[in-house]
Formats: structure tokens, sequence, C-alpha cells
């Protein structure tokens, strides 16, 4: 018994200096979890209350642009998460082998458009591709070539939004990537070009293999950041044409902040929360299995 | 060892979540401020005019009228000693400020615009009625139809201030160089054309506008990206006489006049007779594009038009021959509307400060100085306007027209809703993945369900 109470003496004092971080994680994320999810069972207005059950989340099921928004979000996930890996895998292991001076220039060329704000980045884009007064169409007005209107056509509005956040982004998993290639043993590379593998072969079953920690740390950041896309919809399509382009967080803050709907707000922020939970588990498990 | 562990983590969470339910319990309980002696009330505005009475002035800014205004209400005001702060927020940002606002329990006293931009919340029983502050005189003063814009149900909710008209511009330079002099109004005229004269406008400003002078140029300017500036579309949509709103307040435009009026406009993009990709372009860009001269006829409002000119003098914008007309409809009167602009209080449940600031939009919306300042937009007061009626030949030319006013919103609960409905529809339309019938149909059923939940959570309904 005096064992157990010394130990435990000896782990308050542990949870003592983890307390403030405890605090604020309680604060900062577990209380706005739970007020989020006790909210989305109520109907709010300035006057009161009214708890409505899953009332909030039966409306959302049978709107259709709830549907439509959840299926552009699962389109962004996958497009530009696989491309982001895909490029960022192909710029990688082509360079990081390189002279450190190129390897440099390609990691900063990449990485530029990260530091950039994406609000600046959807401006650029949207004075490019606007199509009364933007330079693409005007240039393929001037050329007589058929000008397609990339964000009012409901077939081109996706990709083009797909282009423009993968653009953005794929800096910083290029960065990850070469640091991560650049610490695969020497050795086994040497090894590899001793008995004339391919540069293929060692991309595939050296490189892809060493870096899965890499890998997998990527795709759960860029699932969870691609969920929460906003800014680009909001400055460069409106959710437009038509609600094409409304992906979750954008209805979530339509909701929320114009049309004051808090409780259907709060269950779209449920669901996602879900749905990254959902997504991230597995990933989180394979991460640590491995380790 | 276990149980001491989950005693420890329990305790922490209901310490922090009791700490936390502490600190948000109070935001919604009621107090009164008059017990330190001075009253501070906020004042918030979106940009309306610059300066005090004037843009010409010194260092004048959208708030200078109101630090002017708080300046001379705290030195005159009996009751209490009076702190007013001033505040500019965004147009576009106001519903989110708002809204975190009034969530938060922290709204502003007095809120000053455009009353169709506010009155939801009227409906959402966050504003106080006015009714108590407006007297015979000021009844006189401003017409009925003012009034009847900042009333909703039984109540006035904003005391009105000034109007903004809204009509179409026009480049008459760009009409003469397409041959269209006779279809040019008087420089202090807002032209009224029939609606076969518009349309042979636009198609002879599309076949004859010279390109070497006015390349990348269209006629008529046309937008759906969002919900700025929807107004004009909701013009348009009356064109063929269909009146929107039945008494009851619901949505009616899904019958043959709003039909047409939905085909008209896809006519109009098919032709060519507007700019490319009205669906992604906004009210913004189209302003933008008539100010550099990429379109022959716009969208105005009487503060944007001055700005327009305004801009023109000081070298910001290339300088032409900018004029007025209404928006043509099929019976050949005129479409207008106006944005009455005006202060409302809202309900922070602080009885002295709801009562200071009432006091303060009495002030602002009657002291014979300041109400002047409404010559920035036009004067809802015939008094102001016959006083500068020399000086602004525009307001005669807005007088006439207010027989043809309609009003746009219907003073519906969820109106902010509602303009986020039509715009998708728009798009629809213009992208060709709906038809006009269809388009009309669809806006009536989803407007009107947005106005059936609106109504029901409305304290003025119920």
């Amino acid at each position: 018994m005096k064992i157990i109470k010394q130990s435990y003496k000896e782990n308050l004092t542990g949870y003592l200096f983890i307390a403030p971080q405890i605090l604020l994680f309680l604060i900062f994320l577990v209380y706005p979890i739970i007020e989020g999810v006790r909210l989305s069972l109520f109907k709010i207005s300035y006057q009161d209350e009214v708890f409505v059950g899953f009332d909030n989340y039966r409306r959302l099921f049978s709107d259709p642009v709830f549907i439509q928004s959840t299926i552009n979000t699962v389109i962004f996930v996958v497009f530009i998460v696989a491309l982001t890996v895909g490029f960022a895998i192909f710029v990688s292991a082509a360079i990081f082998d390189k002279n450190a001076k190129y390897v440099s220039f390609i990691r900063g060329a990449y990485y530029i458009p990260v530091m950039v704000s994406m609000v600046v980045m959807s401006m650029i884009w949207s004075f490019l591709l606007n199509p009364a007064n933007g330079l693409i169409p005007f240039i393929a007005r001037e050329m007589e070539i058929v000008s397609v209107n990339f964000l009012g056509d409901t077939k081109w509005v996706l990709p083009v939004i797909i282009f423009v956040t993968f653009a953005t982004n794929v800096g910083q998993a290029i960065i990850l990537y070469i640091a991560s290639m650049i610490g695969v043993p020497k050795e086994l590379l040497e090894a590899a070009e001793v008995d004339g593998a391919s540069k293929i072969k060692v991309v595939f079953k050296i490189i892809i293999p060493m870096v899965k920690p890499t890998t997998i740390y990527i795709i759960i950041m860029n699932i969870i950041a691609v969920l929460k896309i906003f800014v680009v919809i909001q400055l460069l399509t409106g959710g437009g044409p038509n609600n094409a382009s409304t992906t979750l967080m954008y209805y979530l803050y339509n909701n929320a902040f114009k049309y004051n709907q808090l409780g259907i707000a709060s269950a779209v922020g449920v669901i996602m929360f879900l749905i990254t939970l959902a997504l991230s588990i597995p990933q989180l498990r394979a991460m640590f299995k491995e380790n | 060892m276990i149980k001491n562990r989950f005693l420890t983590i329990s305790l922490a969470i209901v310490l922090v979540l009791s700490i936390l339910a502490g600190c948000t319990g109070s935001g919604g309980s009621s107090k009164d401020s008059a017990s330190n002696g001075e009253v501070e009330i906020k004042v918030w505005l979106t940009p309306q005019w610059k300066g005090v009475l004037d843009a010409s002035e010194d260092g004048a800014d959208y708030d200078s009228f109101f630090k002017h205004a708080a300046k001379r209400f705290s030195e005159e005001y009996k009751d209490h000693k009076v702190k007013v702060t001033v505040e500019v927020v965004a147009g576009d940002q106001r519903d989110e400020l708002l809204n975190v606002n009034l969530n938060g329990g922290t709204p502003p006293d007095v809120f000053f615009e455009s009353v169709f931009a506010m009155g939801d919340y009227a409906h959402r029983g966050a504003l106080v009625p006015l009714n108590d502050i407006v007297d015979d005189e000021a009844k006189k003063d401003i017409a009925q139809s003012h009034w009847d814009n900042v009333t909703f149900g039984d109540d006035i909710y904003f005391y009105p201030f000034s109007q903004n008209p809204g009509t179409l511009t026009y480049n008459a330079d760009m009409f003469k160089a397409a041959g269209l002099e006779k279809y040019i109004g008087g420089e202090e005229e807002i032209k009224t054309w029939t609606l076969t004269e518009y349309e042979e406008i636009l198609n002879a400003l599309k076949a004859n506008l010279p390109k070497d002078k006015y390349s990348n140029a269209y006629p008529m300017g046309l937008y759906a990206l969002n919900n700025q500036g929807d107004t004009w579309n909701l013009a348009y949509l009356r064109m063929f006489g269909n009146q929107f709103f039945d008494n009851e307040g619901n949505l009616i435009i899904n019958d043959e006049n709003g039909v047409k009026a939905a085909n008209w406009l896809k006519k109009i993009y098919d032709d060519g007779l507007t700019n490319p990709g009205a669906e992604s372009v906004s009210s913004n860009d189209v302003n933008a594009m008539f100010q550099n001269q990429q379109l022959a006829v716009s969208f105005t409002n009487a503060i944007l038009f001055n700005n327009a000119k305004a801009d023109m003098e000081s070298g910001k914008a290339p300088k032409f021959d900018i004029r007025l007309a209404n928006i043509p409809s099929a019976s050949g009167d005129p479409l207008t509307f106006t944005y009455v602009t005006g202060a409302t209080v809202f309900d922070t449940k602080d009885e002295t400060r709801i009562k200071v600031s009432k006091d303060f939009v009495k002030f602002i919306s009657t002291d014979p100085e300041l109400v002047k300042a409404s010559k920035n937009g036009v004067p809802v007061r015939t008094s102001v306007a016959k006083e500068f009626s020399a000086e602004k030949p525009f307001f005669a030319a807005y007088s006439a027209n207010d027989q043809y006013m309609f009003n746009f919103t219907g003073n519906v609960p969820g109106y902010s809703q509602l303009r986020q409905v039509l715009y998708p529809e728009l798009q629809a339309l213009y992208t060709g993945s709906k038809t006009a019938k269809e388009v009309v149909e669809s806006y009536q059923t989803k407007g009107n369900e947005v106005i059936e939940s609106s109504k029901a959570d409305s304290v003025i309904y119920k």
C-alpha cells in the first residue's frame, strides 16, 4: 500500500508537469468537441435553445446540397492526396541523390507556393480564370480558341480546384520526402547498384518501403487538411456553379455564419469529426504496428 | 492505483468543464450598466459615405459622421455620461460578425446599414422596436413607403435615414459609337426604355461597337457568382409582371411571367448580349468591367454612381460619359427599388444601454444638421431633399421613380437565406443544367421552404 502511495506521489509530479498542456487540451479541444456534439442536438435561436434530438442530422441527410458537399469532399480528398503523394514521390526520388545545391533549388521552388497565403493564391487563380476578364479566357478569345469557363463548368470546376490545391500544397510533401529519402541507408542503395538494379526497381523496392512512415504521415495530414478545404472554394467559386463545388467545410461555414443555423452546422462538424477519426485510426494503427 | 488515477482525471475534467460552464453561463444574463456612472455603447456600420457631410472634408472617412455625432451626443446628452465607440465593418462580413457576436452575447448596441440586409435580425428577436422614438413630425417628413420598408409586423425596427435607389447605368460614349444616339437620355435624367427598345440597344451594341476602340467589350453586365448585387437579378425576374410574393409572404415566381423572365435572361446570355461566364462572375467584376469600358450597360445605385463619377474625376478610372437608365419591363413601366438605410438597436438585455442607444438613434435621425448627411445618398426626408434639390438634380429624377417602386424583400423572414437560394439556380440556368421552367420551380420550392421554416422561428409571426 505504501509503495502504491509513493508511486502515486511520483506520478502526481508527472501529472503536474503535463497539467498546463492537459488543461489547454481540455479547454480548446475536448470542450469544443463536447459542446459541438451538444449543439448538434439543439435548434438554436437568439431567444432560446430547443432540444430536437437527431432532427438536425435528419435534415442534413435529406438535403441534396449536403450530399453533394460530401461527395465533392470525398472526391477532393481522394484526388488531391493521391496526386500529392504520387507527384511528391516522383520528384523527390528523382532528385534526392543529386547535387545538394540542385536539391535545394528544387525544394525551394516547390516550397514557395506553400509559403504564399492560400487567399493570395486563390485571388491570382481567380484573376487568371475569370471568364469575363481573366487572362486565360482573354488569350483564348484572342487566339480564337473555344474558351471554356473553368470556374463555371460543372465538368471543369472540380479538376481546377484539385489542381490549384495540389499545386499549392505539394511543396510540403516534397520537403518531407526528400528529407526522408536522404535518410535511407546508403548501404542499401549501394548494394542495389552493385546488384545492377534499375532506378525504377530501387524506387519501388527500396525507397518507397523505406519512407512508408513519411507516406502515412503525409496521407493523414493531407486528408485532414483537404477535409477542411474552404478558402479556395470561398474565393474562387463560392461553391458554384449550382453547388457543384461546395464542400463540407463550406456548407458548415454557410450554415454557421450566414444562415445562423448553429445546430445544423454543429451536426456537420460532428460528421466531419467522425469521418476524420474513421480515416485516421486505421492509418495510425498501421504506423504504430510498424514501429 | 487505477481508481486513484481515474479519480484525479475525472476531477480535473469536472473542474475544467465547470469553469467553462461558469464562463459561458454569464453571457445571456441581463445586466444594468448604469451603476458605474458611464454608459458605453458600441455603434457599428458598414461603409456608407465618407466625411461628416461631404467626402471633400479633410480626413473624411466612413466613420467621420458617426464619430462627430457621437461627440455631440456625449456633450449634449443629459441622462447619463455616455461613451460611444464607432466601428466600421465590411459589408460582406456583416452577417458573420453579427452572428458570432449575437451567439457570444456581445451584439453591438446600434447598427447602421441597409434595412434589407438586417430584416432577419428583427424576425429573430435580436432587435428592439423603435416605435417610441418616432414622432408625428418624422412620419410626415418621411414617405409612407419608407416606413413600410422598416416595419416588420406592427413595429418599426429601423429609423430611415437615407435611401439608395437601384437603377441601370450606361456608357453614353459606347452608345454613340454604336449609333445609338436616339436612346441616350439627358445628363440628369434616368432614361426609361421599353423592353423592345432595350433589346434593340443590346443587339446594336453587339453588332456595331467598334472592336478597335472597345476590344473585349460586351453590351450588358450579368452575374450570378454569389448573392452580391442580387437585387438587380430579382428585378430582371419581375420584368414580365411577376409579383414575386403573395399576401402571405410566399414566393410566387413559378408562373408564366416568371418563366418568361428567366427565359429572357437565358436568351440574352446565349445570344452573347452579356459578358460571358455570368455563372462565375460577381457583381464586383461587372462593376469593374463597366468602369474599364468593357460593358456598355451595368447595374448601379446612387452611391455606386457617385463613386464611379468621383473615380473618373480623380483619375482612378478611365473617364467617359456615364448616365442612368431604369430597368425596363414588358409593360413599359420602369422597375425601381431602393435600399433604405437607417439605424437599428440590438436587444442587449441591458435596459440602460437600450434606452441610451435609442436616444442616440433618434439624435442622428432627427438632428437638423446631422440629417443633412443623407444627401450623400438620396434623403428620405422631404425637407432635406427639397433643401438640396438645386445642388443635386438627380433627387427629382429619383423622386419621379417612387411610384414604380417595389419592395424586393417582401419583408419576409429568412431573407438572408433566401438570397443563398437564388444564385445557384441562376448558375444552373446559365450553364444549361436546368431549363427556365425548372429554375423558377426549384427556386420557388426551395425559397418557400426557407420562408416557412423562418416563419416558424420568427418572433414577429408568433
